[in-house]
């Protein structure tokens, strides 16, 4: 490939990089006639506010053959349940064998969405003799309900939760059940969880399928257990083992924070680098600029693909710009050899491709070792989404860096030599008595 | 200048630096935080004292109750709560409510129980093992065809030596910094700990890779071409670092409260492992190198003393 056309390659890639990159993209996108695209780098719990909850599973109850089935079931139930609670981007992930991690950007009441998610949701129905108390088990159970509404009792306004049973066989048993109290006199109790929640109270025959369960409930209640009984039960119990709250006070405050810090860097080595190696540190100062725009394209882009999506967190800003100290540390590696190489007396020519060449087992092998730090914390992080943010964000930089350095970096310098301008040892901070003849 | 020759000075500093913390570390251990030792942190803005936290706690049973300020008008609470998991979210609003919640802004609350901590903890040491693991393996096969007279194994192994000083100084430092101030350790912190052991093996591997290239021109002692080395490499070894120290700096000063014991860390590592790099980890394969030709020397005369 011709120098030129690498270097138009690498302008395009800067400037599609750049307007990917910039905050405000849908504007950039509208100029191309493309309406309401936006791009948003997603933000972890850290960063929007939120909680982060794990519970246990109880599999001891569960055959070992049956506990992968069991858990992804759990996930599906506690899916249903967590869109009840009303916030949106949630994230529900099995974390080693047997917990799970329900992430809840944005929620206001905790409270409220550890007991929706919580509670197993297991409905019994019994018949409670008029005449004895005896109370006798039924053949109808939760496992026939369809779905269930909060409603108001019409006569009463008292709330209610409505039921709504499996058509066909499920209809037909319950329609039984509720003919036989019927004309028995006995009573029905329907218990949630163990607890006596609704009745006993007396029932009509119901052919329809269509329950309505008065309890002592308040219209919250009603609501929280008709989205449980809607979603089904958890085929086996939970409990909570950890928490994380963060309120929104400390993402805002963090994400500005952050980026002033990370500017400030930026600036500081930019000015350093340009100092120190003069036109090499302007190539230097303009291959960070690209890197930079990579990156955040990046970030951006991956939220567009489901599962791979980079999380945000305030240490993944902070592996962020600690990458750009290593990416800046390539560059470094090869100014320095550059100028070795033009102090032993190469032509320019020669002692940028030797630079490139001798550096380059340095920056491959010194890099290989962060990233397999990075991989190592990707792997046993899996409960812990902050530190994951940061092996991403920091492997990521790496592996972004060492292109830049090495392709763009490279492309660059090349083309600087060949100028007229980009000749001349002052040019490079060197002194001509350094250079041997 | 020869740095070579002054070892024994560079690894008196060492000594120097580490050792405060070391017996810190073994004295008083470090001071861990809910995440491995389980518990609930509350961290508020507002007034929030020892006494007004204590009084509000009072109906709630909570023990082991400890206020530590933790700068820009943030106060850590720390805290156990023996009711069940589940109870927490609900104790933690009343406990907001009883301190005053007119004054009080929450910025974050976490509820860690045992068997999560014991998780965390065991991932820690886990992930800390196999990265070291890991590097030496990587260090040895990387220099697997160095010219003699070293092995690639005394590169890994020097290597390590150096990552166990920027770790062990590190470490030391937060356990002072614990007993005296309060701070504690986080998964965040084994996390730096783990960059830190990156980096530092990134440093050394630079100045050894100009170790084996320069071995291989073969020109003077090893003693020699080691200390060229490091010179050679000496202005990357500090512009970078001095990158790296700026960009975390500017984190450190302007960046958010939450990171910031973990930005400490990384800048104290980073620091260490610069250093180490430079004065640590080469001179002492030219001190094992030493080591190993007088204990040679030594066995080729025993012999001839024998039959003498």
């Amino acid at each position: 490939m011709s120098l030129r056309l690498k270097f138009a390659i690498i302008l395009l890639l800067a400037v599609v990089t750049a307007m990917l990159a910039y905050p405000r993209e849908d504007k950039i996108f509208k100029l191309f006639g493309i309406k309401n695209a936006t791009l948003q780098v997603k933000e972890g719990l850290d960063l929007q506010g939120g909680a982060q909850l794990v519970f246990q599973a109880d599999l001891s109850k569960t055959a070992a053959a049956d506990r992968d089935k069991t858990m992804s079931s759990l996930l599906t139930v506690i899916q249903r349940r967590v869109s009840g609670v009303g916030t949106s981007e949630t994230q529900i992930q099995r974390v080693g064998s047997d917990r799970i991690s329900v992430s809840l950007p944005g929620v206001k009441n905790v409270t409220d969405a550890i007991n929706t998610i919580g509670k197993t949701a297991d409905l019994q129905f019994f018949i409670i003799d008029a005449t004895t108390g005896a109370q006798s088990p039924t053949d109808v159970s939760g496992k026939d309900v369809d779905s269930a509404t909060a409603d108001y009792d019409p006569t009463t306004s008292q709330p209610i939760v409505q039921l709504n049973m499996k058509s066909g066989d499920s209809t037909k048993r319950f329609s039984d059940l509720t003919t036989q109290l019927s004309q028995s006199g006995n009573l029905l109790l329907t218990d949630l969880d163990g607890q006596p929640t609704f009745g006993p109270a007396r029932t009509s025959a119901i052919t329809n399928g269509k329950a309505q369960l008065s309890g002592n409930l308040t219209v919250k209640q009603a609501q929280e257990i008709a989205s449980q009984i809607t979603a089904g039960a958890l085929p086996v119990n939970i409990t909570l083992v950890a928490q994380n709250t963060v309120g929104p006070s400390l993402g805002r405050d963090s994400v500005s924070h952050s980026l002033v810090a990370g500017l400030i860097g930026l600036s500081i080595v930019a000015i350093f680098m340009l100092a120190y190696y003069r036109l090499a540190g302007a190539v230097a100062v303009v291959a960070l600029f690209i890197y930079t725009t990579i990156t955040l394209s990046l970030y951006k882009l991956s939220s567009l693909v489901p599962g791979y999506t980079i999380v945000l967190t305030l240490a993944g800003i902070a592996g962020f710009i600690l990458s750009i100290g290593m990416a800046v540390d390539a560059n470094i590696l090869i100014f320095e050899r550059f100028k070795e190489e033009l102090r032993a007396g190469k032509s320019y020519v020669a002692a940028l491709e030797a630079a490139f060449d001798r550096a380059w087992t340095s920056i491959r092998d010194s890099n290989m070792s962060t990233l397999i730090t990075c991989a190592i914390l990707y792997l046993t992080s899996s409960s812990t989404p902050i530190i994951r943010g940061f092996a991403v964000t920091l492997g990521l930089g790496v592996l972004v860096s060492l292109f830049t350095s090495v392709v763009i970096t490279r492309t660059l310098m090349r083309l600087v030599i060949r100028q007229r301008w980009g000749r001349g040892y002052q040019q490079y901070a060197l002194k001509e008595n350094e250079v041997a003849s | 200048m020869n740095l070579i020759g002054r070892r024994k000075w560079w690894y008196i500093i060492s000594l120097v630096l580490i050792l405060p913390g070391f017996i810190s570390l073994c004295l008083w251990g470090l001071k861990l935080g809910i995440d491995f030792n389980s518990g609930q942190l509350l961290v508020v803005t507002g007034p929030a004292t020892t006494a007004n936290v204590t009084a509000a706690a009072k109906d709630l049973g909570f023990t082991d109750i400890q206020v530590v300020p933790s700068g820009e008008g943030q106060t850590q609470i720390r805290f156990s709560d023996p009711s069940p998991q589940s109870q927490h979210e609900a104790n933690h609003q009343k406990f907001k409510t009883a301190l005053g919640n007119a004054h009080l802004v929450e910025v974050s609350f976490d509820s860690v129980g045992p068997t999560v901590s014991r998780d965390i903890a065991r991932n820690a040491i886990l992930s800390l093992l196999l990265a070291a693991v890991a590097i030496v393996l990587y260090v040895a096969y990387a220099f697997r065809n160095a010219p003699p007279p070293v092995s690639p194994w005394s590169f890994g192994v020097m290597a390590i030596i150096a990552l166990l000083h920027d770790a062990f100084f590190v470490l030391g430092v937060f356990s002072l910094l614990g007993h005296f101030f309060g701070v504690e350790v986080d998964s965040l912190f084994v996390t730096a700990i783990l960059t830190i052991i990156g980096f530092s093996v990134h440093d050394t591997i630079v100045v050894f890779d100009r170790i084996r290239e320069n071995l291989r021109r073969e020109r003077g002692s090893f003693e020699e071409i080691v200390n060229t080395s490091i010179l050679e490499t000496l202005a990357r070894s500090l512009n970078t670092s001095l990158t790296v120290i700026l960009t975390l700096l500017a984190l450190f000063l302007f960046g958010g409260q939450s990171i910031r014991m973990f930005v400490l860390a990384l800048l104290l590592g980073i620091a260490s492992g610069t250093y180490s790099s430079i004065f640590n980890a080469s001179p002492l394969l030219v001190t094992w190198h030493n080591y190993k030709l007088r204990r040679h020397e030594r066995q080729l005369r025993k012999p001839k003393a024998a039959k003498a």
